[in-house]
């Protein structure tokens, strides 16, 4: 029995190979459940989403590798080995946890990844077992410790996200707040669904053509407006966002200008995500305006990612400990079960063979009994100490399950009651 | 054991500063909890050596220049805990906990010699006086410290430096408000110690003129600002700018004061 991972990601596959190899869900526990009913392996889930398509598996036989890579030859249609990766034991398992944390995501330490690995594991949950379940559980434990702990999943990494970050800057919180978004393109619509989620209660589109200002503004609750008029209610807004397509700027300093007499002294913060932009450059020379454009909201970001990079290693300590203490639940599981039912089967041979011992020895008096007795028992367990020990660190250091398999087969263990961690007396924990 | 306690306290106050300002040198945000108990910490140790000059005087002492800047200094502290505590944000211990600090060790470096109080209703009305002027003056440096953050803030975020101040320093939003009310405390604070002193000054004919200046001046700082913002509609830089601008002239002015009358002893 050996813990595998085999796939593929954005790091080792372009986005083509990696579309082709996405499993829908259905499809992911209808594959498992053919590999499994082969003999191939034990339990199985697949982690599918845009970035990665990984096969996690507890191996019933030493040969499911070339089965894994050949299911997913057959997705892609060619070889896939060009692009597939292959971690075994305490490796997949940190590389899980990594994962789950979003170490290994393309925007590092995005939360989105947590979710994911929650929802993979849960649609699985079919051909899913206790060593998987009890893996997947700590992974998703271990990633909230190294969001909580470090700062791995602090500040916006992405343009929308630092464009809210940035308003958040100067408003606090952006509830309450007046919004308005200029174009009603694809770009404003996220801009604008970033603003509502954080509670902007007066939204207001204006576009050129009305009727696409008018159909975005309804779809999500805002006011639509004519391009003409939106100037005379710039004065109530706090956030503008400009989006339109316009080959030269449209808001002008004068445009500013004439809206600042009547907001006093509150700040207004303007975020350009247009290109070419929307505002004149000298617009963020006015007093209480802060002007962000697509460079601005891309340093921010960056600079959030540079930050979340130099906690990278305190997060990774942080799951090499979880990573040993799901190996010591491991070894507990796999490796105690086996050493408990080899000990009590030596002891048996053991009675057995100082009982007919003592026979021909014939008459002894109770003390040379007792020596003898306290001699053979005193042999075994030192006889037995070594590879009791040895055969719980091979399971707790990850690379030991073969070796539990082999302890069983060599000392004929495999039908006793109590030695399968998977058919045995472990229960699914999960 | 007065010195001690207050060196203890300014300890407490440095350390807290020092924590506060962790965000910078290990970019990790900083720990409320700690900055709070350290700052009470440091309370505790002030108000343990303003407790033994009362006793070593034999009635409460918060007159002289140096009992006077070192009780300023733990009502400085013992305000900027109750907002930190509510807004649940520690920045301001970086601006607010060194000057607390500062005041103290010029308050002990000046002497801890009180002048000699009066006894009975004169003695409550002048240090109901010099509590509440204590007060005013404390949040107005508050509400100086939050204007001059605000100013940093602002500068970073027009610049759009995304550098440790932008992570770490709360929104221009919460400093604007911050300095709103502790303006308005301010206010209220000088506005009271003031009445009291005038009404003291008239009952027991006490008039000290420099000492009339300075708290006029520092009550019309704080009164433009107040008035600044509730009739004109003052807010964001130009009340921070006001509050830090204003803050600073009656700094000055209590220096000229102070060394104008450096051997008469006719003032604070």
């Amino acid at each position: 029995m050996a813990l595998i991972v085999a796939g593929v990601s954005h790091t080792t596959a372009p986005i083509e190979v990696r579309e082709k190899l996405t499993f829908r869900p259905q499809d992911a526990v209808r594959e498992l459940a053919l590999l499994r009913a082969k003999g191939l392996i034990r339990e199985g889930v697949v982690l599918s989403t845009c970035n990665r398509t990984e096969i996690y598996a507890v191996e019933e036989s030493n040969d499911t590798l070339p089965d894994i890579s050949s299911l997913l030859s057959n997705r892609l249609g060619d070889d896939v080995a060009g692009f597939m990766y292959v971690h075994r034991d305490r490796e997949a398992t940190a590389h899980l946890f990594g994962v789950a944390a979003g170490l290994d995501s393309m925007i590092l330490g995005e939360a989105q990844i947590q979710g994911q690995v929650k929802a993979a594991w849960e649609q699985c949950r079919a051909e899913s077992g206790p060593i998987l379940n009890r893996m997947f559980q700590i992974s998703l434990l271990a990633a909230s410790r190294a969001r909580v702990e470090t700062g791995i999943g602090r500040g916006a990494a992405s343009v929308s996200s630092a464009a809210v970050q940035l308003a958040k800057k100067i408003f606090g919180g952006l509830g309450g707040r007046r919004a308005m978004i200029l174009g009603a393109g694809d770009v404003a619509e996220l801009a604008l669904e970033c603003l509502l989620k954080e509670g902007v209660s007066v939204a207001i589109v204006a576009n050129r053509t009305h009727e696409r200002a008018q159909n975005l503004a309804e779809r999500h609750g805002a006011t639509a407006m004519h391009y003409e008029e939106c100037w005379e209610s710039l004065h109530d807004v706090d956030v503008l966002i400009c989006s339109t397509a316009s080959p030269s700027p449209v808001v002008t300093v004068a445009r500013i200008r004439a809206s600042i007499a009547a907001r006093g002294d509150r700040p207004l913060c303007i975020l350009d995500i247009a290109l070419p932009r929307d505002v004149e450059a000298s617009v963020g020379d006015i007093g209480n305006v802060f002007l962000y454009d697509l460079d601005d909201l891309r340093a921010a970001a960056a600079a959030n990612l540079e930050q979340r990079g130099e906690d990278v290693p305190a997060a990774r300590e942080i799951i090499a400990v979880e990573v040993q203490k799901y190996w010591d639940w491991v070894a507990g599981l796999a490796a105690v079960p086996v050493v408990r039912e080899f000990r009590e089967e030596m002891d048996r041979l053991r009675s057995t063979e100082l009982a007919a011992a003592l026979k021909r020895l014939g008459p002894l008096s109770p003390e040379q009994a007792e020596a003898i007795e306290h001699f053979s028992r005193s042999l075994m367990n030192k006889f037995l100490h070594e590879p009791s020990v040895r055969l719980k660190a091979a399971a707790a250091n990850g690379r030991g399950l073969g070796v539990v398999d082999a302890a069983r087969y060599l000392f004929a263990l495999e039908n006793k009651p109590g030695t399968d961690p998977q058919k045995g007396d472990s229960t699914d924990i999960a | 054991m007065i010195p001690i306690a207050h060196f203890v306290a300014v300890t407490f106050y440095l350390a807290a500063a020092a924590v506060a300002a962790l965000p910078f040198a290990r970019r990790v945000k900083a720990p409320v909890g700690g900055v709070v108990i350290m700052l009470l910490l440091g309370i505790g140790a002030h108000a343990t050596a303003l407790a033994g000059l009362t006793r070593q005087a034999g009635a409460a002492s918060l007159t002289g220049l140096g009992p006077g800047l070192s009780f300023a200094g733990l009502v400085l502290v013992i305000s900027l805990v109750v907002v930190e505590s509510l807004a649940r944000e520690v920045s301001l211990t970086l601006v607010a906990a060194p000057v607390a600090a500062l005041v103290t060790v010029a308050g002990n470096l000046a002497g801890m010699h009180p002048f000699l109080e009066p006894q009975g209703v004169r003695a409550v009305w002048l240090t109901m006086h010099i509590v509440l002027s204590f007060i005013g003056i404390a949040a107005y440096a508050t509400a100086a410290a939050a204007g001059t953050m605000y100013l940093v803030a602002r500068r970073e975020l027009k610049s759009a430096r995304f550098g440790a101040i932008f992570r770490f320093f709360p929104p221009l939003d919460t400093l604007d408000r911050v300095n709103h009310l502790a303006s308005i405390a301010g206010f209220l604070g000088l506005t009271l110690g003031l009445a009291l002193a005038a009404g003291y000054s008239f009952e027991y004919r006490a008039l000290v003129l420099p000492q009339i200046i300075w708290g006029m001046g520092a009550w019309v700082g704080v009164s433009a600002l107040v008035l600044g913002r509730v009739l004109r509609g003052w807010q964001a830089r130009r009340a921070a700018l006001m509050s830090a601008v204003t803050f600073a002239s009656v700094v000055a002015l209590y220096v000229v004061f102070r060394m104008a009358s450096l051997n008469r002893g006719q003032f604070l």
